[in-house]
């Protein structure tokens, strides 16, 4: 499918998308939290608040390396569309010798069927 | 004057009051967070499909963006170029492709999905005029997917996985490939037209349309080559010689225009042409030698861009690319002509083989007749004698005559047949002689009969030897000494057109009078006897009788 780093890459990043959306509904749950009508949960809180530090963290980290090496893409560097018009041509030239091969054994299972 | 001092339970009330606002706040907060995170969950799925099929995609094919265009909603304004810009300033398109950009749409599911333009799709069909466009081959055309699944697949919204989302790339991969091929199948037919500018030997442009080039090869040939629709056949677009149009409908391909039947069409030409080339092996031909011509032109470009550019064809045989195309496809229709009278030959004569050899050039072929002789009798006896005994003596188990095409010139190469040299040195073992020349079709089974009864002739002259008796040949005649001065002949006669076989034997005894009568003028006389079509054996066991009545010296 493609250079192996560009694969795992992307998918680093849709990571850390899912993360920002972890963020983002961790911060809900705290105000919720915090607008409970008892008075707020101490450790329900801290768990939320450390899980929030620490993807807020990771975020940090996995942007920083990925900035870094998206520098590196350089698109239309290898355009390989004559070669992949040979390659059809190839493919075409190679079907029809198919389709004659499957011609001349179909004779011959016709021949020995006759005999 | 100053405020009250607020009462206790005023303090309170107003306490209490702003305690539930900043609950509300926050309830309202966490409300707005939560929503934010869902929606953008969706988004985010949505985004990492499309980002993700665009660069599959984009490992293969030329994505660009137009950052400005606001084309509409739900596009970002990326299209796939589908244009090699090394292949523009070689093929000097008269016409841009419009086809060339391929706009890329993004669904609200996050489906990457491409506009199809008008008109794309379409291929080079070769046809040689009168022939039946129904019986043309296609039977491999690959799994069109224009048409495809892709509405159904972006009318369901939810439950849109991971296949589903490989499946669209797939597709979208295959579409673009059908695109660019098109877009190449059309530079192809313009470097076609832009050659037929340029006179090309033995052939003439006798019709050219929009889409449509009808070219004659020679005396006999038409062909036509046509831009089509991908997986159809222009009918409608069927010229007779004669130059009427053959419509069946007003022009209009559809894909129920499959069926249409040719007006005025007589079987007795379709018969003709069963011996054409394949049409399909042809338009091959076309695209690769074009491929490879524009290919080498870039390359001779790179290498050296210091040179003026010439715009023209290389010198390509001198002919151009297309001379060379129609001289191939003259070519093949001529050796199929040369391969049938071989066929008809071998099948006259029980003991030749026909072999063909691949020559790797489009326009010769070579074929061989082998001609097999049976084992000598007396290598049984004398076992102690090895093959190179039998070589030094110049015999030998099989003898060929080539058989080599170029263009449309025949070259038959054969050894063995005497010439007048050997026949002056008489029974002596001789060098093998090679002889070659040229000749016309008519000549061809005449001249490969004559080749193949002299390297019989010399096979049996060589056999004779070997037992010891006085034999001499002459071209298609073995000749024995017999005991009183007389000679008997074993004469070949030749007749390509004889249905019993095509090599016939005759004796003939008599001293020499009767030369340069032909034998079938007289039939069968006191001097001469029919032996029929006789085979190497029978040949072989006949010499070996006449044995007998020769006189031979001191073997036995």
């Amino acid at each position: 499918m493609g250079p192996q780093g560009q694969t795992t890459s992307l998918q680093r990043l849709y990571l850390v998308e899912k993360r920002i959306v972890r963020v983002v509904e961790l911060a809900g749950s705290v105000m919720d939290e915090l607008a409970n009508s008892t008075g707020p949960r101490t450790d329900i809180l801290t768990t939320h608040c450390r899980e929030f530090m620490q993807s807020i963290k990771e975020i940090q980290t996995t942007l920083r390396e990925e900035i870094k090496s998206a520098c590196e893409y350089r698109p239309f560097e290898k355009c390989d569309y004559s070669a992949r018009i040979s390659n059809e041509i190839c493919c075409k030239k190679l079907e029809y010798i198919i389709e004659q091969l499957d011609g001349m054994q179909q004779s011959i299972d016709q021949c020995k069927d006759g005999i | 004057m100053q405020r009250p001092k607020p009462l206790p339970n005023e303090v309170l009330s107003d306490l209490s009051v702003s305690a539930a606002t900043k609950l509300q706040r926050l309830r309202h907060l966490g409300r707005y967070f939560k929503q934010s995170s869902k929606a953008m969950e969706q988004q985010v799925s949505r985004d990492a499909r499309f980002y993700g099929s665009l660069i599959r995609l984009q490992q293969n094919w030329k994505v660009k963006r137009q950052r400005m265009a606001a084309i509409g909603p739900g596009s970002e304004g990326f299209s796939f170029d589908l244009l090699d810009n090394s292949f523009l300033d070689l093929t000097a398109l008269s016409r841009p492709s419009s086809i060339s950009t391929v706009r890329v749409d993004h669904h609200y599911s996050g489906i990457l999905s491409i506009q199809r333009p008008q008109k794309s799709c379409r291929s080079i069909s070769l046809r040689f005029i009168g022939a039946d466009p129904r019986c043309k081959q296609k039977s491999f055309s690959r799994k069109k997917v224009y048409s495809s699944a892709e509405h159904p697949r972006t009318a369901k919204t939810e439950a849109l996985t991971d296949e589903d989302v490989n499946e669209c790339v797939k597709d979208t991969h295959s579409v673009l490939c059908e695109i660019h091929q098109s877009i190449f199948e059309e530079q192809v037919f313009d470097m076609v037209n832009h050659e037929t500018y340029n006179p090309l030997p033995g052939v003439s442009v006798t019709g050219m349309r929009e889409d449509f080039l009808q070219l004659a090869i020679g005396q006999e040939t038409s062909v036509c080559l046509c831009l089509v629709p991908s997986g159809k056949e222009d009918v409608s677009q069927m010229v007779d010689p004669l130059g009427d149009s053959q419509n069946g409908e007003s022009g209009l391909l559809n894909s129920d225009s499959m069926e249409l039947s040719i007006v005025g069409d007589d079987k007795p030409d379709f018969l003709k042409l069963s011996g054409m080339p394949n049409p399909v092996s042809l338009e091959i031909y076309l695209l690769f030698i074009f491929l490879e011509n524009v290919l080498a032109r870039a390359k001779e470009r790179r290498s050296c861009p210091v040179r003026a550019q010439v715009s023209g064809q290389p010198a390509d045989d001198s002919c151009g690319v297309l001379g060379h195309f129609c001289m191939t496809v003259a070519h093949r229709i001529f050796s199929n002509k040369v391969l049938s009278e071989l066929e008809s030959l071998v099948n006259g004569v029980p003991y030749i083989q026909l072999l063909s050899h691949p020559t790797w050039h489009s326009r010769t072929s070579s074929w061989s007749l082998s001609l097999k002789v049976p084992q000598s009798v007396h290598a049984a006896r004398r076992s102690k004698i090895s093959d190179d005994h039998y070589l030094k003596h110049g015999m030998r188990s099989q003898f060929h005559t080539k058989v080599v095409v170029k263009d449309d010139q025949i070259n038959v190469s054969g050894e063995g047949a005497p010439s007048i040299i050997c026949s002056f040195r008489g029974s002596s073992s001789d060098v093998f002689s090679m002889n070659c020349y040229g000749c016309d079709l008519e000549d061809l089974p005449m001249i490969l009969l004559q080749q193949v009864a002299s390297q019989v002739i010399r096979w049996l002259h060589e056999e004779a030897l070997v037992v010891g008796m006085k034999a001499s040949r002459d071209f298609l005649c073995l000749y024995f000494d017999l005991d009183h001065g007389d000679t008997l002949g074993l004469v070949a006669h030749v007749d390509p057109d004889d249905i019993n076989g095509c090599i016939s034997w005759w004796v003939v005894m008599d001293d020499g009078s009767a030369e340069g009568k032909k034998l079938t003028d007289y039939g069968e006389s006191e001097g001469r006897r029919f032996l029929g079509h006789l085979s190497l054996e029978a040949l072989y066991a006949t010499v070996m009788d006449l044995a007998s009545l020769c006189s031979i010296g001191g073997i036995h």
